[in-house]
């Protein structure tokens, strides 16, 4: 068995060794060169020979051509052999740097190189095992800091929520009248307070949601559903905020399978867009919630005919703190964590949350969960979450490569929401074609655009976050 | 004969307000201020419910309820029903209500009247 293996191994070996384009270009120099040298002095050789003896038969002619041509071939063969193993031993410590660079871009930093060759490339390797462990250690503080930051958020917020409870308390308390009957200046001050530490609440809640979701602690009670009951009650329960402003909320259901989800969290979605939906609406207008299934997922969307998203604002709802406009922000109040938890929960369950919409006509958020439950929950980013940092480094990008005029061609993508990678290469080959920038600049250009999107940072300690290993999400009391 | 309710919360501000708000709906209210003070408290007077914060210092909740066993319990807590269920503390027949903090006081009233009816 042993030896069997060992044979494998040495004609898979041997397989590479010929696909290996550095192999191949030694092995055919040490031919060229092996073969070209001799065979030129040994040709020099059987012309003297030739010439010295005037009276050389055919037959010694012959001999002597053969002679020369087995040695050439001789040197070829030697030379080839030779060439191989030269080559091989050039070769196989660099493909095994090659494929530990290709280990370190997918963030595996436990690597060590164990190339023992004596000679320069030894030396490149033990400067690369040096610089893994640099990396290996840095990524290492990059998730310590990014575990602080997620419990230094659910930490403060449960502290910031402790103080909460007796004064919501004793406001109640002066509001009902506890101490005395109040009169209307008084009450009206009551109420004012009562209203923002209402509002304080519900950020602080927020801010514990999005530390659950960053830390992978979001939870999920998943049993058999029929979904259409879920969102036929959250439409219900909806209603009566809906009628203040005489909105009708229209279901448009299809059959959908019952499936095992966590209804509580696809109904904290949807009251979060008809929430939302409500908000942006006219009087007298309708909103339309509809579910369907869509290949192995359930996609459900809430539409109105409110005053609708720019561009910009599309993309960046999702963002945490983002509201459209500091008016309606005012009007509308809210947290504006909204959105950006929606899209943690939906994420986090594996779906995708997005808007279509039309300035002035309205909008139509979808979302989507899969048909089976995600069990594995990931950490996902919603503080400082990747969108904006790339979005940033891009305006930035721009700015550099082509001056003043690159913000504005950069907000003219963004309008178009043409920011995505094969966009932006596709925008640059265009500059390039049409002569606005040189080739070098283009593919300046095109590098830092590769190296934005493909930055690891934006991936967060995934690894470090199993169900078994999740802290359990309580108060931190200070005895 | 006014029902008797002890409040167990380590937040001084928490236990006075909710001394307040049961004394002003005609509760005779004791209070303690951990779980090893409320286990000292009732093996003096038996009151007819106590309401118990979650997370306090000194023995914990889980340990203090096991040792309580003929009076009605209802929590009152940051901590969400479903992490206080998860940690098994909602199993006893004596646990009779999950308050979440912070609390309505309208809603603490009515239900505390449900229990102690």
């Amino acid at each position: 068995m042993e030896g069997k293996k060992l044979v494998d191994h040495e004609e898979k070996k041997l397989g590479d060794f010929i696909k290996s384009k550095l192999n191949r270009k030694l092995t055919l120099l040490f031919i060229i060169v092996a073969v070209v040298a001799p065979s030129s002095a040994v040709y020099y050789f059987y012309q003297i020979s030739i010439n010295l003896s005037e009276n050389t038969t055919l037959q010694t002619t012959l001999m002597l051509q053969s002679i020369v041509i087995v040695i050439i071939t001789l040197i070829a063969i030697d030379a080839g052999v030779i060439g191989y193993f030269v080559s091989r031993s050039i070769s196989r410590p660099i493909k095994n740097l090659y494929e530990a660079t290709k280990k370190i871009e997918q963030g595996e930093y436990d690597i060590k190189l164990d190339i023992k060759t004596g000679d320069e490339i030894q030396r490149l390797a033990e400067a690369f095992n040096k610089t893994t462990k640099v990396l290996s250690s840095l990524e290492k503080e990059r998730q310590e800091l990014d575990t602080a930051k997620t419990d230094f958020l659910s930490i403060t917020s449960h502290e910031l929520r402790s103080p909460m409870t007796p004064m919501k308390a004793q406001l109640q308390m002066l509001h009902q009248g506890y101490f005395g009957k109040l009169n209307k200046k008084q009450s009206e001050s009551i109420n004012i307070i009562a209203r923002n530490a209402d509002r304080l609440d519900n950020i602080i809640v927020d801010f514990l949601e999005i530390s659950r979701i960053e830390a992978a602690r979001l939870k999920f009670n998943f049993r058999k559903t029929d979904l259409i009951e879920t969102v036929k009650n959250t439409v219900k329960f909806m209603d009566g905020f809906a009628k203040e402003k005489n909105i009708n909320l229209v279901i448009s259901l299809e059959k959908i399978p019952v499936i095992e989800v966590d209804p509580d969290r696809i109904s904290q979605v949807l009251r979060n867009l008809i929430n939302n939906a409500i908000k942006f609406s006219e009087e007298n207008s309708k909103i339309e919630i509809a579910s369907q299934q869509k290949n192995n997922h359930i996609e459900f969307s809430v539409k109105d005919y409110g005053c609708g998203l720019s561009y910009e604002n599309q993309i960046r709802v999702f963002e945490p703190f983002y509201q459209v406009e500091s008016a309606s922000r005012r009007k509308h109040g809210g947290t504006g964590l909204g959105l950006a938890i929606c899209r943690g929960i939906v994420e986090s369950q594996k779906g995708k949350i997005w808007v279509e919409s039309k300035e002035g006509k309205g909008s139509k958020f979808f979302f989507t969960i899969p048909l089976e439950p995600v069990r594995d929950i990931k950490p996902i980013r919603i503080l400082f979450s990747r969108k904006t940092s790339i979005e940033r480094k891009l305006k930035e990008e721009f700015k550099t490569m082509l001056g003043p005029l690159g913000i504005n061609e950069f907000e003219e993508l963004k309008k178009q929401n043409s920011l995505d990678e094969i966009k932006l290469i596709d925008y640059i080959e265009d500059l390039k074609i049409n002569y606005i920038i040189t080739d070098e600049i283009g593919e300046q250009f095109k590098n830092s655009i590769y190296e934005i999107y493909n930055d690891k940072k934006g991936v967060i300690n995934d690894k470090k976050y199993t169900s078994e290993t999740k802290v359990e999400d309580e108060v931190i009391k200070r005895n | 004969m006014p029902k008797k309710i002890l409040v167990v919360d380590d937040e001084p501000d928490i236990r006075e307000s909710v001394k307040m708000i049961l004394q002003k709906n005609g509760y005779e209210v004791i209070t303690a201020e951990d779980g090893d003070q409320c286990l000292e408290t009732v093996k003096k007077v038996t009151p007819d419910l106590i309401l118990l914060d979650i997370m306090m210092p000194g023995t914990p909740v889980s340990e203090v309820v096991k040792q309580i066993k003929d009076i009605k319990i209802a929590f009152m807590s940051v901590v969400r029903i479903s992490d206080a269920r998860k940690k098994g503390l909602t199993n006893q027949d004596n646990i009779v209500d999950f308050f979440q903090k912070p609390f309505n006081v309208t809603d603490l009233i009515d239900r505390v009247e449900l229990i102690l009816s």
